[in-house]
């Protein structure tokens, strides 16, 4: 049976969106192995970053946007900011853990250790447990309007934790490189490791924008199905 | 004459499309039976 609601249309719409992006990713690494030239100190292993930082951005977008929906969802009870956030936190985990992963396999060949416990990757780790728990939150929870206001809550304190991971290597003392690009000077990368870092980061927010479209057209559409059960 | 890591690029970027490629097509299956009422 197929059902006759928005969720299917933007279901595909989603995953369209997610092969174009797919597809940039290809090309991402052509540009990043092909075109960016090899950083004298640190080898190919610092290519790392043209993954690792876009992952970041859309990790903490994802998390922001959650926090702010939920907000609003206090505010306004509207069902599709609840929606909406479930769909950006469970993207928002995948992307977190590109992040967690990428940048332990580049720590291990330029600082010698897989993993330290400075602040930015202890709050990182801290963040990506804290979304593990919202989603173990809404499946474990059975009615809609409780789920989506215990969440809210748990998605809010998930965002504040944003600004502190970001400026985190200026609070306190850590290994983790400073900013190169969303900081007060201008980015500090020659033009070819920043235009492919810009064109990565563009294909990674095409792609949260695609797997969340996607993953709300199907909680879209699992919601009409078990509303057409009820029925 | 920098280091010789390539190994680690390489895993890096074999370790995020497995990833990302992955839950899209998580998503795209799970797509499928919700969308098919399943």
């Amino acid at each position: 049976m197929t059902l006759p609601t928005a969720g299917p249309r933007l279901v595909r719409r989603g995953l369209v969106i997610c092969a174009l992006a797919l597809l940039g990713l290809a090309g991402v690494y052509v540009l990043a192995i092909g075109y960016t030239p090899v950083e004298a100190r640190q080898g190919l292993a610092q290519k790392i970053f043209y993954l690792h930082v876009p992952a970041a951005w859309c990790a903490l977008l994802a998390f922001s946007l959650v926090g702010l929906s939920s907000a609003l969802y206090l505010w306004l009870h509207d069902a599709r900011l609840d929606r909406f956030a479930a769909a950006s936190a469970e993207v928002g985990v995948a992307f977190s853990a590109v992040m967690l992963t990428t940048g332990p396999i580049w720590a291990k060949p330029i600082w010698g250790t897989w993993w330290t416990w400075d602040a930015r990757l202890t709050l990182t780790l801290f963040l990506f447990f804290l979304f593990i728990g919202y989603l173990a939150l809404r499946a474990a929870l059975v009615d809609p309007a409780e789920r989506a206001r215990f969440s809210a809550v748990v998605g809010i304190l998930g965002m504040l934790l944003v600004p502190f991971i970001h400026l985190s290597v200026y609070l306190f003392r850590t290994l983790h490189p400073q900013p190169v690009v969303l900081k007060p000077s201008a980015p500090s990368l020659p033009p070819e490791m920043l235009q492919t870092l810009l064109a990565s980061v563009a294909v990674f927010t095409l792609l949260y924008i695609g797997l969340v479209t996607a993953r709300y057209g199907i909680a879209l559409a699992e919601e009409a199905r078990e509303a057409a059960d009820a029925a | 004459m920098p280091p010789d890591n390539g190994a680690y690029m390489v895993a890096g970027y074999v370790v995020t499309a497995v990833i990302l490629v992955g839950y899209a097509a998580a998503l795209w299956r799970r797509a499928g039976r919700a969308v098919r009422g399943e």
